[in-house]
């Protein structure tokens, strides 16, 4: 195949195909045209009490690290019950992506290294189009491990001021777990997908996953507890729907505390 | 009859033994019982790859799954006694022929059957470190299928040149069981080199494959679109990333710069005391492991590989439950102890360079030189000055 690179081939063969085809079969109003996107939304609830948060053994650096609150994030239920970070992305491959968002995708993702913790603990990227800025904000020297599956591992140490940066080249089916070798208790997961459909629940467990395209989509949804989170919803962690133009709420989701339990 | 499928229970491993010249001998005449057992001379059915479930319940698998992986794998990649490739993968398919199979001599007086003869004892059948032999040893043989490999000249990001792994079978690794291969013709470790790469590369397919069928859950069986989406994300994508680099190893391998001369004992003895005041540097921390006087007696104790971190729980019942969802025990990574003088990498000046500016992959050592994205935190003369000193604590220059 000389100097071909039978990926780009593959996938240069079949954009041109794709692009015939969504010409031919809709005709569609103007491009980036209201009816052909829409958001899904929705919020997920910890239906059950809120456990205590255990705080973690801090036995390194401990002149610095050693005078924060430093507790376990695997599983952050907010005030009103809010199930934090979990992540929910779309499955479907080769998803149509709304033209606005490549637009306004933000150049690069920020891993900080504060406080002697990763922040934040959940992040997605758009693995294509995004830099992975990785920064050590703390006095002492910081190290960024993770190995994504079938892409270059990352070991990376950050002196106190360091910086780096990092490019993923392929996207990943789950969120990677992200390490420091000098810090056992830290950690933090990135998922690099080669599209921007993801959200991460924030504190009151909502999220929204704006201007998707209009039809049949698959999503999965995942939490570091049990990786995908099966629930009677989403059976094995997947869900399928069609997708409406407009807002699609799915409104509030409970979640069992037992679908979280290893 | 012993078939690759033979479990391995985790028993007791063999805390902190050394093997003495005299086991060494025993392990090899068993190593050479245990080929000729696996080779077929008892008569012994071919010998299928085992499926890599490390981490997972072999309950919560179904047969569908275990189906529809093994024959997935199969259509790709054959079997032990007859490999297969995918067109466009870049590796030598008649290489890999000469090193598969039985062990048997061929009319014309080559050999056949060279990865079941030398390396399956110990590093199995399935290149996943687990051969017959794997527990008497520490460190374990390679894992081959997660795809890294520990001692290359190729920066951090990258997998190695077939001339890194050529030079682990030329010198073995000193301080471990891997002996060394020197004595056979180079037609024939070149077959075994491009064995590995393919047990590497199928290794990493197989745990694509067995993320999306098992962890995911993907529908079953698996149509023509999703094993031509196997083909392309994972089998062609690995592929590209061993040629790139042996097609580009100006990118790739690491420049080790002439290693200063020192003209008299006074700049020797300065550069070893900057090297001693960078080892000890907050930046670098590598004390932490290595220890104060490099006696590799750091605070971190509890370091591991990326092969056995996984097993490591966070509490002493958690690891205790992950014992039995891995072939092998845990088992803790040694930071080197430089009074020593032997490294497993390597204990020329270069060799020590590589593994300071490189890192070991797979490992806890990071990268101390500069890669792409990232600046590190040492230049290369600090590198030599802590070359420098390394050695200077085994007597060496």
């Amino acid at each position: 195949m000389g100097n071909i690179n039978r990926r780009q081939f593959v996938a240069g063969s079949a954009a041109a195909a794709g692009a015939m085809a969504s010409a031919m079969a809709m005709p569609r109003t103007a491009r980036g045209a209201d009816d052909a996107w829409g958001d899904l939304k929705g919020r997920l609830v910890y239906d059950g009490e809120a456990p205590e948060r255990k705080k973690l053994v801090v036995d390194k650096d401990v002149e610095c690290c050693g005078k924060f609150d430093i507790r376990d994030e695997s599983l952050m239920v907010g005030e009103d019950g809010g199930l934090q970070n979990v992540y929910i992305y779309v499955r479907t491959k080769d998803v149509a992506v709304c033209p606005d968002l490549e637009k306004s995708c933000k150049e690069q993702v920020l891993l900080d290294n504060r406080d002697c913790i990763f922040m934040p603990h959940c992040m997605s990227i758009w693995a294509s189009k995004q830099k992975y800025y990785i920064v050590n904000s703390d006095p002492v020297a910081q190290n960024v491990a993770f190995t994504p599956l079938l892409d270059t591992p990352a070991n990376i140490i950050l002196p106190v001021g360091g910086d780096a940066t990092w490019h993923f080249k392929r996207a990943q089916r789950a969120p990677v777990p992200i390490a420091c070798n000098y810090h056992p208790w830290e950690s933090a997961y990135v998922l690099p997908l080669d599209h921007p459909y993801v959200a991460i629940t924030g504190k009151d467990g909502s999220f929204t996953i704006p201007k998707l395209p209009v039809g049949e989509l698959e999503f999965q949804i995942w939490h570091e507890r049990v990786t995908y989170l099966d629930t009677k919803d989403w059976p094995k962690g997947r869900m399928k729907m069609k997708l409406q133009a407009g807002v699609n709420d799915l409104g509030i989701i409970k979640i069992p505390p037992s679908a979280l339990e290893k | 009859m012993i078939s690759s499928d033979t479990d391995l229970a985790p028993g007791n491993p063999r805390q902190g033994v050394r093997p003495l010249a005299a086991i060494l001998l025993i392990q090899r005449a068993v190593i050479v019982v245990a080929a000729l057992f696996l080779s077929g001379c008892t008569g012994a059915e071919s010998p299928s790859f085992r499926i890599n479930l490390e981490g997972r319940h072999p309950a919560e698998i179904s047969d569908n799954q275990r189906d529809a992986i093994a024959e997935t794998m199969e259509e790709f990649f054959g079997t032990p006694d007859e490999p297969r490739l995918p067109d466009g993968t870049g590796l030598n398919l008649k290489l890999i022929e000469t090193a598969a199979g039985p062990v048997a001599g061929n009319a014309d007086g080559t050999e056949q059957g060279l990865f079941r003869q030398h390396c399956a004892a110990c590093h199995g059948i399935t290149g996943d470190g687990a051969g017959a032999m794997a527990t008497t040893f520490d460190p374990y043989p390679r894992d081959f299928r997660r795809g890294t490999f520990k001692y290359t000249t190729t920066r951090a990001d990258a997998k190695p040149l077939r001339s890194d792994l050529r030079r682990t079978l030329l010198r073995g690794i000193p301080g471990t069981g891997m002996p060394s291969f020197a004595e056979l013709p180079p037609e024939q470790l070149d077959a075994l080199v491009e064995y590995v790469i393919y047990l590497s590369l199928r290794g990493e397919t197989e745990q694509y494959l067995v993320q999306l069928v098992v962890d995911e859950g993907e529908y079953l069986p698996l149509g023509v679109d999703a094993k031509e989406m196997v083909l392309e994300d994972a089998v062609l994508w690995v592929a590209e990333q061993w040629a790139v680099v042996e097609q580009n190893p100006q990118e790739y391998v690491v420049p080790v710069p002439p290693r200063p001369v020192c003209g008299s004992d006074a700049e020797r003895a300065a550069s070893i005391a900057r090297g001693k005041e960078l080892y000890a540097s907050k930046d670098a921390q590598c004390a932490q492991c290595h220890g104060p006087t490099g006696a590799g007696d750091g605070e971190d104790e509890r370091i591991y590989d990326d092969w056995n971190k996984p097993k490591k729980g966070v509490t002493p019942e958690q690891t205790a439950k992950l014992a039995r969802l891995y072939t092998l025990p845990l088992q803790r990574l040694r930071a080197r102890d430089f009074r020593d003088g032997a490294f497993h990498g390597g204990s020329s000046p270069e060799d020590l360079y590589r593994r300071i500016h490189i890192g070991i992959k797979g490992t806890p050592m990071p990268a101390a030189g500069p890669q792409p994205g990232a600046k590190g935190v040492f230049t290369p003369e600090d590198i030599w000055d802590v070359v420098n000193y390394i050695l200077s604590l085994s007597g060496e220059k």
